[in-house]
Formats: structure tokens, C-alpha cells, sequence
């Protein structure tokens, strides 16, 4: 798929290329907003209509999917990494429409420790007040719609504390809906890794087991993730631009393919591939010894069974790792092929002996 | 990760290529007063600027517009960012509000005092570094409000984003203002600074993502093709690049083309840094580490799957059982040596 349909030598070629990509871009449903970009208006007497009726009240499961700006996320991933290792928390602006959520844009909260208390958002009302009353002046008319939070390492899915936050959330500031980031694994598995939920009310049972896509957890917190996860639901999330950003990202790219072929995921991702791969070690060790268990008791099919499952997964994340592992390979031997399988000294190449020509008569 | 654009092919707002010093000489603006300094002004600055910047202002204005019913209209904003030395990188921006008295635009200073303390509680390591607004050259208009930036923080940058330009270069322009005698009278002009685009690992992924916006549908596509991919995207600009740099060169051996000496000497020396790197010693260590990591993740890989579909699976782990340590190191040395050979004459 062409990305890189600019800059291209022929002029057939960059026609084709741009022919390819949207032909590409239509059968995959990608939203592209009008050249009016309607999405960026907002309707002020809509939104306080949708906010009256309040559809979610009655269903549980209202709201299918969500849609995010390029901005939002791309502010959301840029704070989610500058915590480093350390959990980074904000809120989400936007607007409903339909069973979707839209969120325009997202601002960072300057609170620590969201991982260890219930609604840390509570330190920041005055920041968040301020922060959206200011925002209103320049033509950001949307309210708070959500809030984002980032797992460094650990994979998107909420945690018994996040879930208690977002039920509190649900109950007082409908509508919200929370995000979360993980930087890390978006670094190391290449592209973006967000989720986003939505809690169901206490004691209700989702009609249907939805089967969703498996994550690695680490040990260490795969009791938290399995404890509730069945007591939230992930929206679908797609992204939208405007056709200014599209025309931005185009011209963008004549400049950024170089950091593509530059990066090193090998070594960015160095600390975080061992940590997994203890993590693997660990996760087989737990089902040898579940495993070894049932040797003793003859005929336990459970026990069996719970031993197989946890190998099955081991070496999905074993897999996983190996996966990113191998593209980091990959990027490095393209990089060696590229640059240093050339030699300049031994076979002179057509355009350093049309150089040396050159340079000797200037004329 | 910064890189400096290739001589022969940047262009920036239509200027010839450059790569140090400010390029235009005098520009007129539709008949309005000049204030570009001459061309032989160099910047004393360098920049390095974040696309998140270039997604705000692009926001920025998208949203004025669609609020304004489709009335195109000129938006202004703070950029800030952190400054080593004579080196500037701009991070992260924000809007200002602005006021027209009297046909000039007068920022309001409460709000700009409002916006600094919440940037600085949650990005506590960045300064206000200048401003940026929309349209093409700078203007007179663009100089009375750089004064008014001036009486914040002493030296200021612009940075100008034009919205309405459809060639496939980045129209994005950074200035730096100075103070010249034009006419025996001191006049604050502009001087355009070279810019490179700063990138971070997690901001590269983020924005590749919505430039190719592959959110539908993710488990269809497979990992390894969207790697492959993004690497191969890179690869035909490189190749493209080059070519040029080849056609450029190859016409001014016929003739066909001025020579410029600056262009000759650019490709000349990155024909001669290739290889990159040559020792032996890299080459030793280069095979060693793929050698390593391939065969430690097919193996983990294959012995996990080969063994959890195995019907021996109980007698097996009860062999291995008393001797965990040793087990895997002992299965990942047999696979090692069948692997090994194979490795070894696939990639090389």
C-alpha cells in the first residue's frame, strides 16, 4: 500500500501509487471527513439535546465505537512516553453522535500515582476546570468526554482500581469513557496500542461472551486483568484527520522516511524484550508445576487442562516476543544490505566515477 | 532522531536549496512593506520541531474554520519547548487569544499568564519559545506582533504554518527576528532558520499510523506485512532520492545541468561514507548477534508449540520435571545446532 506516493521520480508512477492508495483507503471504510470537515463543528444545541435524553441510561452497552482525532492520540502517545516508566494520567474532549463516542482532542493532568488510588482524577478539578474554561476562549467548545491513563509495558485493559474509577465516572459524568495507552508496547510491536471501555453497572450480565483479542499480561498482574475483566467492554476505535492534517502527514513523510530507516528497535526495546522474556521463563515454570501436579493425581482433567491452557499461552507470548524480535532483525539486516554491503573502494559505482569526471572538469 | 535534508532537494516555501543560510533575498509581498532581512543574514539559531506541533496548528486552524462556518481565518498560538545553547526544540504548543484594535492584533496577556502556569505544571521542563500563526511570508502584521511576544520572552521565534499550499513540500516556515538599520532607522526584520524535524520512537509510530490510518481491521493484516511494509515505503523514497542525486549528477556531466560545487561535494562524500561500517570486527559481531536471536526464538517458539501439541506431554514434563534449570537450556542447544546451519545461509 502506497504510502509514500510523493516524491516519486515518475510522474506514472506517483498517479498509480495515489490510484493504489485510495482504492485502498475506500475498501477499507477509512473516514475521510469532507473538505468542509464537519466533524470539527460543534453543535452546541445537539450536544445539550443528546445530553438530555440520555440514551445510555437505558442500555448498557449504548455505545459501540469511537472515534479519535489524529491529534488526540498523537498528544495522548507523546504524554503517555514522556512518564517513561511511570503511569501518566488526562481527559479527553469531544462530543456523542449516534452509539459513538468522538473525542477531539486530550490535555495531560498534572497528577502522580493513578494506579494506586481511586479517582486521582479528584486532585486535578482545579486544573481541569481551569484547563477547559480557558480552552472555550480559542474556539474549543467540546466538554469532557473521557479519560485516558497509560500501562507502560503491561498491555490495554483496565485494572480493578481503573474499573472502580470508571464506575464512579459513569455514575457522575456520564457520558465518559476510558483509555488507555501503552507506550511502551507501541514502541516495541511497531504500532499504536490503545483500548478504550466502558464499564457495565454493578451486577449486570453482559448477554453474550464476547470473545476478545488476547493479550500478553505480565504475571504479575494477570490476577488483576482476569478478576475484571469481564466487568467492561471495548469500544471499536478508529482515527479521523481533516484535510489539512492529510495534506500535513503527506508532505511529512517526504522527510520522515529517513527516522523510519533509522530506527533501531533492537536497541530501543532492549530493556523491555529481557523483561518479557523473564516473564516468559516464569509463566513456564507456573505450568510445569501445574502440569507436574497432575502427574500425581491420576485422571485430574482439570488441573490437566488448566495446565495446557497456560502453555497454549505461554507461547503465544512467546510468539509474540519473537515476532518483534524478528522485525528488529529484519530492520537491521535491511539497513546492513543498504549501507555497508556497498563498497566504494573495490567497485566504483556509476555515480562516484561520474562525480570524479565532474569534479575534474569544471567547466 | 534529526537528520539534515539533502542539498539538492530542499525546498522550503519556494526558495532555492540551501542548507545553512537563510536563502531569499528581497521579497516583495503584494505590495506591502518587506521584512525579511537580505539574503546574506545567517540564523544563530538551529531548530528542531516535533510534528505533534505541525497536527496542532493544523487543528487550530481546521476548527476556527469549522466553528466560523467555513470562514478562513488566522489563528495564533504559543509554542513552547526546551532550549540547549543555540539549539531549540519545539515540543508542544498551545492557542492565544488576540483582540483587533484598530486594525492590529493585540494578544491578551491574561490569558497567555493563565495558559503558562498550567503548561508549567504539567510540562515542567519546557519554555515558551515563540509563537505561530497561519498564512505564507511573514508580513508587518506578523512584526507588531512579534514586538508584543518580545515584551514576554526576549527572543522569540516564529513559526508559520500555510494552510492553503498544495505542493507535496512542508509549508512550514521558522523566523527569527532581528534589528537592522534600514533607511537610518532601526527596523526589526525576519530571517528564516533552517528547521529538522525531531522525532521520537512512540511519535514516528503515532503519526505513521494516521498517515496511513490502517485502524480497520487490524487482525487481518499481518504484523510482519505491515513491518515489511512501512520498511519498504522508506526504502522507494530512499531509492527515489537517490536517483535523483544520480540524474543530477549525470546531467551535469553532459552538461545539461549548472554544476554546483556544493552538490558535487555532498554526493561525493556520502558516496565515500559508504560502507558504513566496515571492520571486520562489526561483521564478527553483526552475524553473532543474528545467529543469537534467531535461534533462540525459533527454538522457543518451536519447541512450545511442537510439545504443547504432543500427546507425551504429561510423560515428557515428567522427564524434564527434576531438572528445570538444565531442560531448556538443553532444548534450545538442540534446536541451536539444526537451526544454526539454516540461519546462517538464509541471511547471508
Amino acid at each position: 500500500m502506497a504510502s509514500g506516493g510523493n516524491g516519486t521520480g515518475t510522474a506514472g508512477g506517483d498517479s498509480q501509487a495515489t490510484i493504489a492508495q485510495r482504492t485502498w483507503e475506500l475498501s477499507n471504510n477509512i473516514e475521510t471527513i469532507s473538505a468542509v470537515d464537519e466533524i470539527y463543528h460543534y453543535d452546541r444545541q445537539q450536544q445539550q439535546d443528546i445530553l438530555t435524553t440520555k440514551p445510555w441510561e437505558r442500555d448498557p452497552h449504548f455505545f459501540k465505537d469511537i472515534k479519535i482525532s489524529a491529534l488526540a492520540l498523537l498528544k495522548m502517545v507523546m504524554h503517555s512516553r514522556s512518564g517513561g516508566t511511570l503511569e501518566v494520567m488526562g481527559l479527553l474532549l469531544g462530543k456523542v453522535d449516534g452509539n459513538s463516542m468522538i473525542v477531539m482532542d486530550s490535555f495531560a493532568l498534572p497528577v502522580e500515582g493513578t494506579e494506586t488510588r481511586v479517582n486521582a482524577q479528584a486532585q486535578a478539578y482545579e486544573y481541569m476546570t481551569a484547563y477547559i474554561e480557558a480552552a472555550k476562549q480559542v474556539g474549543r467548545m467540546e466538554n469532557a468526554i473521557g479519560w485516558y491513563h497509560s500501562h507502560p509495558g503491561y498491555g490495554c485493559w483496565l485494572s480493578g482500581i481503573d474499573v472502580s474509577t470508571q464506575l464512579l465516572n459513569q455514575s457522575y459524568q456520564e457520558p465518559f469513557v476510558a483509555i488507555v495507552v501503552d507506550p511502551t508496547r507501541t514502541i516495541s510491536a511497531g504500532k499504536v496500542c490503545l483500548g478504550a471501555f466502558r464499564t457495565y453497572p454493578k451486577g449486570y450480565k453482559p448477554p453474550s461472551e464476547e470473545v476478545s483479542e488476547y493479550q500478553t499480561i505480565p504475571l504479575n498482574k494477570i490476577e488483576d486483568f482476569g478478576v475484571h475483566c469481564k466487568q467492561y467492554y471495548s469500544l471499536d476505535v478508529t482515527y479521523f484527520k481533516s484535510s489539512l492534517d492529510r495534506r500535513l502527514l503527506d508532505s511529512l513523510w517526504n522527510k520522515y522516511w529517513v527516522n523510519t530507516l533509522s530506527s533501531t528497535s533492537l536497541l530501543t526495546n532492549a530493556e523491555y524484550t529481557t523483561g518479557q522474556i523473564f516473564d516468559l521463563s516464569e509463566k513456564l515454570e507456573q505450568s510445569e508445576n501445574s502440569l507436574g501436579r497432575s502427574g500425581i493425581i491420576i485422571g485430574s482433567d482439570p488441573h490437566e487442562k488448566k495446565g495446557e491452557d497456560k502453555l497454549a499461552k505461554a507461547t503465544k507470548d512467546s510468539c509474540k516476543t519473537t515476532i518483534e524480535v524478528i522485525h528488529g532483525l529484519m530492520t537491521q539486516i535491511i539497513k546492513s544490505r543498504l549501507f555497508n554491503d556497498v563498497s566504494c573502494q573495490n567497485n566504483r559505482s556509476p555515480a562516484s566515477e561520474a562525480i570524479d569526471v565532474v569534479m575534474e572538469n569544471p567547466s | 532522531m534529526e537528520v539534515d535534508e539533502p542539498a539538492p532537494t530542499s525546498q522550503q516555501n519556494g526558495n532555492p536549496p540551501s542548507t545553512s543560510s537563510a536563502p531569499p533575498s528581497i521579497v516583495i509581498c503584494g505590495g506591502e512593506e518587506n521584512v525579511m532581512a537580505p539574503s546574506s543574514t545567517v540564523g544563530s539559531i538551529t531548530v528542531s520541531l516535533h510534528p505533534l506541533v505541525i497536527m496542532n496548528i493544523s487543528e487550530h486552524w481546521t476548527r476556527t474554520r469549522a466553528q466560523n462556518d467555513g470562514k478562513q481565518e488566522q489563528v495564533i498560538g504559543a509554542i513552547i519547548g526546551q532550549h540547549k545553547g543555540r539549539h531549540l526544540e519545539i515540543m508542544n504548543s498551545f492557542e492565544l487569544v488576540f483582540q483587533i484594535v484598530d486594525d492590529l492584533i493585540v494578544i491578551d496577556r491574561d490569558y497567555y499568564r493563565t495558559k503558562e502556569e498550567q503548561f508549567k505544571q504539567v510540562f515542567s521542563e519546557m519554555d515558551f519559545l515563540g509563537w505561530y500563526t497561519t498564512g505564507d511570508i511573514p508580513t508587518p502584521s506578523d512584526i507588531h506582533v512579534h514586538k508584543q511576544i518580545t515584551e514576554i520572552y526576549e527572543s522569540p521565534v516564529l513559526l508559520k504554518l500555510n494552510p492553503l499550499v498544495k505542493n507535496a513540500d512542508l509549508p512550514i516556515g521558522v523566523y527569527e527576528s532581528i534589528i537592522d538599520i534600514v533607511n537610518s532607522e532601526t527596523t526589526m526584520l525576519f530571517v528564516q532558520l533552517p528547521y529538522v524535524l525531531a522525532t521520537e520512537e512512540a511519535e514516528r509510530i503515532g503519526v505513521d499510523h494516521v498517515a496511513r490510518m490502517s485502524a480497520a481491521d487490524n487482525s487481518e493484516t499481518s504484523l510482519v506485512a505491515e513491518h515489511l511494509l512501512s520498511q519498504h515505503s522508506a526504502i522507494k523514497m530512499l531509492h527515489s532520492r537517490v536517483k535523483l542525486i544520480l540524474e543530477y549528477v549525470k546531467a551535469a556531466q553532459r552538461g545539461d545541468a549548472p554544476i554546483s560545487h556544493e552538490a558535487l561535494r555532498h554526493a561525493y562524500s556520502l558516496c565515500h561514507r559508504l560502507p558504513a561500517l566496515q571492520p571486520e570486527r562489526f561483521k564478527n559481531d553483526f552475524y553473532q548477534q543474528c545467529c543469537d536471536l534467531t535461534r533462540n526464538a525459533s527454538a522457543m517458539r518451536n519447541y512450545l508449540t511442537k510439545h504443547v501439541k504432543n500427546d507425551n506431554l504429561k510423560q515428557r514434563h515428567r522427564k524434564y520435571h527434576h531438572d528445570p534449570q538444565h531442560r531448556r537450556l538443553k532444548i534450545l542447544e538442540m534446536e541451536s545446532n539444526r537451526k544454526r546451519y539454516f540461519l546462517v545461509m538464509k541471511f547471508f
